[in-house]
């Protein structure tokens, strides 16, 4: 008995901090959320009703454009009919909120050049060739950039060539990558956009090849591009990314066209989804945006540390003077608790991308009453037993199961409102019932496995005979009654 | 009623909380009406996350005013525009005004930016289609209508039905009143403020199931023979657990008390007070509710039950009334008749 609460002590302790200890040397932080580093949040909304695959699609395509924007922990996830995305700590975040609200446009582009994005030498010539196309093509609107001097041998970079997003217009020359970013392409204005698709689809003959139908529309604008581009390259490109670059085998079409390249299943029918809905482009509302500035959020951060400091420490205080040395287990229990949490929290953080939000940091701090209540519980059995007569030792190893089951129960509906709010909210309560129940189930574990063995030791060892040790005052006569 | 703060220390406290229960509960009655009643006249102050619009926070310099910003604001195509000053920590003007096709979010900052003199990057923002709250609403009240549901059964299944009602009223005292508060001082009510409600709630029914645990466990030890009656019952079990209460209250405003005093009045952190108020009142008045609304409506319910009818006539017979002391003691006999008894002191070894 005494041995396997020795034992269950040491393991918690042990695992609470080699968690912490690995957490740390990981370098794992926890990711803090946009009100609490700055950053954006856009909640989107389809504008009309869409499938599950369209609202898939979409959101793959809203990935795609905030990694091009290059943000540390993005977090972009469906709830419900709505479309969250985080963006802390995003830098430019008017851009973000542009680029992030756009509607898809497939656009059909010849190609005009191919080139190897890791060779500088072409990147050179490759640039060259963009700035004076542009010259050409556009003439004089862009001459603040193209009257920079330049060095003629000096090594282009990549994203020097590359067309950055917001220069991506469909009447422009554009130089883009392909999926792989292996391969980058040199393109011609867009003749025709994804609006001329009628419907695509993958099938297997043979080989895996994408049919597409047009529209009576498309289907001429279609025969024009490929009557001037015959026997050459056009590339299919969403959202700046090159998703394929077939070439036109003729000269019309009639409505129908194959698609038939190296493709394996995934490949077809991803080709097929772009298609389809590049083509139906799907039109977000902007339910909520929220910017943040780096101040604000390092601000409502550095007041919320302090306050939950302060919180602690007046409540490690209140419950040593209260309950003296069962105060200062109490104490011990929030903090293996707390090595628990920040471990969780942190690993959260770093695998999955989920940031720590103002509510779910708020839930933590209303966590701390859940947390010490438990200890209050249990130590207000023993201080009772006692009174009865009890020694401390036989009152502390007896009480525990019926405070225990207090315990459970009372956290029991804890755990209730936090998976309901989980399930059926979005944003920020889902945010709070997230680390509500979290917070709930580290309470559980430890009262188990770390407060009620501390609490028994303490009781035999330390305070013996002497109640006054737990803030029992003045029990010299034993059972009062 | 003998009150002293040393009784309750040393668990000697034997309150008739049952005795003035009608009265409290009455009381109680009435201010929850006054709050509906605030709900309806006054109205709430909803955030622009259920009414649509923006916000701008723009850093205050001490030399701008708030007459510079609401010109920028019309100047921008904003019609009207409520600007204030946030002090506390670092100033910030708050403005919120409705959004039009004109004035986008975007061309707003500019001119805010520009009339404030501070860097277009410092200004945060927030824009809300007016659909957004309808569901942000819709939603909380789902979740809450399903979270009540099960409540109820956890309840009925653990305890009875009848404690399922008490804790379930209790609640929805604690957020009648809470909300009603809110009507009146007309704080604004956002997405955190629902957050905080819901906690509220949940911490309410924390309180309440461990009271009625106790009564659970309390009635279980009472022997088939014991005079007792439910009331009694209920203030020994009231009387176990209030020091638990009392100091799991403080315990657990303390950390909220600081939120609000060093957060938003030091630091000016305003996200953090929409929390912190409504967690406060809400976190005193769930403990209270407990103890003064759940479980007197619970022994409302139970006194008609045959069995505890038959008690209370017995007791009124042999002229007990009111004897929480000699209830307490009959609970203690028949706790050690079935228990094993306190092991005499002498046993325990020094070490």
């Amino acid at each position: 008995m005494r041995r396997s609460h020795l034992v269950s002590l040491i393991l918690v302790v042990v695992f609470a901090a080699a968690s912490l200890a690995g957490v740390l040397s990981a370098g794992w932080t926890p990711v803090l959320g946009v009100q609490l580093q700055g950053g954006v949040e856009v909640v989107l909304r389809p504008a009309d009703e869409i499938s599950d695959e369209q609202f898939e699609r979409a959101i793959e395509i809203i990935r795609n454009r905030v990694d091009a924007i290059g943000v540390a922990e993005p977090d972009i996830t469906r709830q419900g009919t709505q479309v969250v995305i985080q963006l802390p700590g995003v830098k430019d975040k008017q851009r973000a909120v542009d680029l992030i609200g756009q509607t898809a446009e497939l656009r059909f582009r010849p190609v005009l050049q191919m080139f190897d994005p890791t060779d500088p030498e072409q990147l050179s010539a490759i640039e060259e060739a963009m700035n004076q196309g542009q010259d050409g093509d556009i003439g004089n609107e862009n001459s603040v950039e193209t009257t920079e001097p330049e060095i003629p041998d000096s090594r282009a970079s990549l994203s020097d060539v590359l067309t950055p997003p917001q220069e991506d217009d469909v009447s422009a020359m554009v130089a883009l990558l392909g999926t792989s970013g292996q391969t980058g392409f040199v393109l011609a204005p867009a003749d025709v956009t994804g609006e001329v698709i009628e419907e695509a689809a993958a099938t297997f003959q043979g080989q895996w090849i994408v049919n597409v139908s047009f529209n009576d529309e498309g289907a001429t604008l279609f025969d024009q591009m490929a009557a001037a581009n015959y026997g050459r390259q056009v590339a299919i490109v969403l959202d700046g990314v090159v998703e394929s670059a077939p070439t036109i085998n003729a000269e019309e079409f009639n409505g129908q066209a194959v698609i038939s390249g190296s493709f394996d299943e995934a490949e077809a029918k991803n080709l097929a989804l772009v298609l389809r809905f590049g083509a139906l482009p799907v039109e977000f509302e902007r339910d909520d945006v929220r910017t943040v500035s780096a101040t604000l959020g390092e601000g409502t951060l550095r007041a919320g540390v302090i306050a939950g400091l302060v919180g602690l420490a007046l409540v490690g205080a209140y419950m040593l003077l209260y309950y003296r040395l069962l105060g200062l287990v109490a104490i011990c229990s929030l903090a293996t608790s707390g090595a628990i949490l920040w471990s969780i929290v942190a690993w959260l953080g770093e695998s999955r991308g989920l940031a720590l939000t103002l509510a779910g940091a708020t839930g933590i701090v209303v966590s701390i009453g859940v947390q010490v209540d438990s200890n209050i519980v249990y130590y207000e059995r023993i201080k009772e037993e006692v009174r009865r007569g009890r020694a401390v030792r036989s009152a502390a190893a007896g009480s525990f199961r019926a405070a225990f089951s207090t315990i459970i129960w009372a956290d029991l509906a804890s755990l209730i409102s936090a998976g309901v709010l989980y399930q059926l909210t979005t944003g920020t309560v889902r945010g709070f019932a997230l680390y509500l129940g979290i917070t709930t189930l580290i309470d559980l574990a430890v009262s188990f496995f770390f407060m009620r063995p501390l609490v028994i030791l303490v009781a035999r060892r330390l305070v013996g005979e002497r109640p006054g040790r737990l803030g029992l005052s003045n029990m010299a006569g034993g059972v009062i009654r | 009623m003998n009150f002293s703060l040393k009784a309750m220390y040393r668990g000697e406290n034997s309150w008739d909380f049952l005795g003035v229960s009608r009265r409290v509960l009455a009381g109680s009655a009435i201010v929850v009406l006054v709050c509906v009643v605030a709900i309806f006249v006054r109205g709430l102050n909803l955030g622009i996350e259920f009414e649509g619009g923006g916000v701008w926070e723009v850093p205050a310099l001490s030399q701008v005013t708030t007459d510079d910003l609401r010109d920028a604001a019309s100047d921008a195509g904003m019609g009207e525009a409520r600007v204030q000053r946030i002090t506390g920590g670092e100033d910030i003007f708050r403005v919120r005004g409705e959004l039009t096709p004109d004035a986008s979010a975007e061309s707003v900052v500019s001119k805010l930016a520009e009339a404030a003199r501070v860097d277009a990057e410092t200004v945060s923002t927030r824009a809300v289609s007016p659909s957004f709250g309808d569901e942000v609403a819709g939603k909380a009240r789902r979740a809450l209508i399903v979270f009540l549901i099960l409540i109820a059964l956890y309840l009925t299944l653990r305890f009875e039905w009848k404690m399922a009602l008490g804790a379930l009223v209790a609640v929805a005292h604690d957020i009648a009143f809470t909300v009603g508060i809110y009507a009146i001082f007309q704080f604004e009510i956002s997405p955190a403020t629902v957050v905080a409600f819901l906690t509220i709630m949940g911490y309410s029914l924390y309180d309440t199931i461990v009271v009625f645990d106790r009564v659970k466990d309390n009635e279980r030890s009472l022997s088939a023979k014991s005079r007792m009656t439910y009331p009694d019952l209920a203030n020994v079990s009231l009387n176990q657990v209030i020091m638990r209460s009392v100091n799991t209250s403080i315990t657990s405003v303390l950390p909220v008390l600081s939120l609000l005093v060093v957060g938003s009045l030091f630091l000016g952190a305003t996200s953090l007070q929409e929390f912190a108020i409504a967690l406060l009142v809400g976190l005193i008045i769930g403990s209270y509710s407990s103890l003064f609304v759940a479980m007197p409506v619970v022994s409302e319910l139970k006194s008609r039950e045959s069995h505890w009818a038959e008690q209370a006539r017995s007791a009124g017979v042999l002229g007990q009334s009111n004897a929480i002391e000699d209830a307490a003691a009959v609970l203690a006999a028949d706790r050690y008749d079935r228990s094993s008894p306190p092991r005499p002191r002498k046993k325990g070894r020094k070490r």
